[in-house]
């Protein structure tokens, strides 16, 4: 079910439960009204039964039949207003007990006419007169005594249905934004980790069972995120091998020149001069040749290694095959831009766990980068040392060329990023970033306009 | 007998100019690299210097710059693999004699070496 779902649930339970309770209140507080009128109409007849029993005792005093024709109609009117509230108070007092009332009445009617009836001084009338006068006002009494008690109880059990009432919907309310709360926070914080990890380079996806909700929808669409987004750095890693190719041409074409060169000067004094040449001679020209085709063979072999899309391939390997490789391949074009390289390699290094071709890759971009740097030539520092209290190799690339302008610093790892306007693509570092990040490394940059700029790679030793 | 120097750090270049020209009948000197070249120009007199452009330490521009200032009735041609037209006119503008992209023509290398000669 979905979240939104969930919470409309939740809320609709809590109205049912409000609306409930809330009729269930309304209907005891009409009840007591109805109990309030009907203790109020018996307060009266209470009243009106004990002046017709002062009534009644006046007569014993001075036989006056005034005061039994006074009973008499004091027993009319109390009825009379019997009937009249009855529609009332037939919900809040049983038919039973008004009809028990009213016969008590009529049998002190009774016994009224009885005794006015009879002759003065009938004591068994007058008896019967005083019994019923006394029955009636105890059970009005009593009658009286319940249902106010009735009313009390109701009130007071109303005050603890509402506060159980009040206790269950907030506690409802709090249990049900808790539950939701905390699955929408705990989904919440994978989707930061995983974007956490994204923003370093980490294409990974939430695994394990993907809620049907909005959440569920939320971390489907950052996994296919993650996913398009490592689809997209391979994409980017072979934009900017081929943008590194388009730096190495210059260099590539005049090593190709050469050996080119070499093959062309040689066939044209083999043609010009063939009947000068001794077998010795010419077996010697033509191995030369053959010398000179395996360099062009090596050259493009290189090149095509570099341009060719691969698979990560992590391998034991020594750091200095990668460095050597992009140097290699550099060769040329450091000549070319009239840099003097100095290389210090360490000896017995210890070994990473490398894709040979990615970090020959980053090494190529640093150089490239480098040489950029350097317009008019310049010193280039390429250097491999272990640390082995830290557990890492570092490779150290160092120019003395324009140097990197504070403000940019932060943003040089970023895609895109470039200071080198139309000829560069912005994303030589940024992918260099992504393969050393891949590699569980660091790469880190410190530089000063004017003074030139090192870059520090960090990859962590192989441990078996 | 005219000298010619060939400055290449392409072993080949030199030995197959020097194979070329011997033919022809020039005197021919080859260098490795341009330092112990300028040094041989100190001793001997050569009528035309081939250099490559594209060198480790002192280049082929540093060359015909020397060699213009000191000694401006040598004859100077440039080859180079990395040809285009900043050096071309670079090099025009250092006075320099013929300029040529590898791979070279020998052929037309040594008709400008006999231009060069006959100005003389």
């Amino acid at each position: 079910m979905k979240i939104e779902q969930k919470i409309i649930l939740s809320n609709a339970i809590n109205v049912v439960f409000i609306v409930l309770i809330g009729l269930l209140a309304f209907q005891n507080l009409s009840l007591m009204l109805t109990k309030l009128r009907f203790v109020e109409i018996s307060d009266d007849l209470n009243a009106s039964f004990l002046e017709m029993r002062l009534s009644e005792k006046n007569y014993f005093l001075y036989h006056d039949k005034n005061s039994l024709f006074e009973i008499k109609e004091m027993i009319d009117a109390a009825e009379k207003s019997i009937d009249q509230a009855r529609e009332d108070i037939s919900h809040a007092v049983s038919e039973e007990n008004l009809s028990r009332l009213r016969m008590h009445l009529k049998e002190y009617a009774g016994a009224v006419d009885k005794v006015s009836n009879a002759a003065q001084g009938d004591s068994n009338a007058e008896l019967m007169l005083r019994a019923q006068g006394k029955r009636l006002r105890d059970y009005s009494k009593t009658m009286t005594q319940i249902e106010r008690k009735g009313v009390n109880n109701m009130i007071s059990s109303s005050k603890s249905m509402l506060i159980i009432l009040f206790i269950t919907v907030l506690v409802t309310a709090v249990l049900v934004s808790h539950f939701i709360s905390q699955k929408i926070l705990r989904s919440l914080r994978d989707v930061k980790k995983l974007t956490e990890s994204i923003s370093q380079g980490n294409f990974n996806k939430i695994v394990g069972a993907i809620p049907n909700d909005e959440l569920g929808s939320l971390i489907t669409a950052v996994n296919s995120m993650s996913e398009e987004l490592s689809r997209r750095e391979e994409e980017l890693i072979q934009a900017k091998k081929l943008a590194s190719i388009g730096v190495l041409t210059a260099g590539v074409a005049h090593e190709l020149t050469n050996p080119l060169n070499n093959i062309s000067m040689i066939t044209q004094n083999f043609i010009e001069l063939y009947d000068n040449f001794n077998k010795e001679n010419a077996l010697g020209l033509l191995n030369n040749i053959q010398g000179e085709t395996e360099r062009i063979e090596k050259i493009v072999k290189n090149l095509l290694d570099f341009s060719k899309p691969k698979e990560v391939n992590l391998t034991e390997s020594d750091i200095n095959r990668p460095v050597k490789k992009a140097l290699r391949l550099m060769q040329n074009t450091l000549d070319v831009s009239n840099v003097e390289l100095t290389v210090n390699l360490a000896k017995d290094v210890p070994h990473v766990f490398i894709d040979d071709n990615q970090i020959q890759q980053v090494l190529v971009n640093l150089l490239t980068n480098a040489v950029q740097a350097m317009p008019v030539g310049g010193r280039l520092y390429v250097e491999t040392e272990a640390d082995m209290t830290r557990g890492t190799v570092e490779i150290t690339v160092v120019d003395n060329g324009n140097g990197i302008p504070r403000e940019y610093l932060p943003h040089i790892f970023d895609p895109f990023f470039s200071t080198k306007g139309a000829e560069g693509t912005g994303l030589g570092l940024s992918v260099s970033y992504g393969i050393i990040k891949n590699h569980n490394g660091h790469i880190r940059v410190e530089s000063k306009v004017g003074e030139g700029t090192t870059f520090t790679i960090e990859l962590p030793i192989y441990k078996q | 007998m005219s000298r010619i120097m060939v400055i290449d750090d392409e072993k080949i270049v030199g030995d197959m100019s020097r194979m070329s020209l011997e033919q022809e009948g020039y005197e021919v000197e080859t260098f490795l690299n341009a330092e112990p070249a300028l040094a041989r120009l100190k001793e001997e007199q050569f009528d035309i210097v081939i250099t490559d452009y594209k060198m480790k330490g002192m280049d082929g521009m540093e060359v015909l710059r020397t060699i213009k200032t000191m000694y401006p009735e040598i004859k100077v041609i440039m080859i180079t693999a990395f040809a285009n037209l900043d050096t071309a006119i670079e090099a025009l503008r250092g006075d320099v004699h013929d300029f040529f992209p590898k791979p070279v023509k020998i052929k037309e290398l040594k008709a400008s070496i006999k231009r060069a000669l006959q100005k003389e």
